[in-house]
């Protein structure tokens, strides 16, 4: 049995991580701010939510197990109002969205 | 008033429970952080009569997780294929929730959901970048907005 959390929590430790690097790849692929925006938000709450939750699954009691998760909610409201910052005081400097030319 | 008193102070109880790991030594300075959460709590978001429901926070709470991993997936998937697929656009959309709590909400949770960031608000419109055009992305927002609407127990 513990052999099978291990096996679950480094599977999700491992999902979460590549969630991580796509959102890095998506930084620097992406051609402007608002579309950078999309890949760090999304991808890394994504691979953050996977990381604690392997972590969690590991934890050595309930309240530690909780706490892990909190981080959770806790860092998706900062990043998710960040992104929106970023997006309107770019929006506010008059930078236009990259557009796919020709089609 | 009252009852939402208790409710956040038992919710900041249950916070200090669990930063604390469950341990009981530290509680008379848990008791103090308590008091104060509460209170910068009630400043800056004084209870009112809206009637928050809890039935409308589990189904956002069901819709919000799903679409939000669809969200990192997909964007996920844009990031590592071979050759730029994007196709990003402005959209404009009507936004009908009241300001304070629901509008930030929506704005936060919009920047999470598959394909969309929210980049300006004015009194009833919300202009959003969508990374992909072809994607379903107004009827994306009316559902999010709908959810957020019965959470606070808005009129739909």
């Amino acid at each position: 049995m513990p052999g099978m959390l291990e096996t679950a929590s480094l599977l999700l430790l491992l999902v979460g991580a590549f969630f991580f690097f796509a959102g890095t790849v998506g930084l620097l692929r992406f051609p402007d701010v608002y579309s950078r925006l999309h890949a760090l938000t999304k991808a890394d709450n994504l691979g953050l939510g996977c990381i604690l939750l392997g972590l969690a699954v590991q934890a050595e009691s309930l309240g530690a197990a909780l706490k892990l998760l909190l981080i959770w909610p806790l860092v998706l409201a900062a990043s998710a109002s960040v992104s929106f910052a970023i997006a309107r005081r770019a929006d506010a400097l008059g930078i236009r969205p990259w557009r796919r030319q020709g089609d | 008033m009252i009852s939402t008193i208790a409710g956040r102070g038992l919710l900041f109880a249950l916070f200090w429970w669990v930063l604390a790991e469950g341990r009981l030594e530290g509680w008379g300075l848990g008791l103090v952080a308590i008091i104060a959460a509460l209170a910068a709590s009630l400043v800056l978001l004084p209870p009112r009569r809206s009637r928050f429901s809890s039935i409308g926070l589990l189904a956002f709470l069901g819709f919000f997780l799903l679409r939000s991993a669809q969200g990192g997936a997909q964007v996920a998937v844009l990031a590592l294929r071979s050759g730029l697929v994007l196709r990003p656009t402005l959209l404009e959309l009507p936004l009908t929730l009241p300001p304070g709590a629901p509008r930030t909400l929506m704005i936060n949770a919009l920047g999470l959901m598959p394909g969309t960031v929210a980049v300006r608000i004015t009194d009833h419109r919300l202009q959003v970048h969508a990374l992909d055009e072809r994607m379903p992305i107004a009827a994306e927002a009316r559902a999010l907005e709908r959810r957020i609407a019965r959470l606070f127990g808005a009129p739909p």
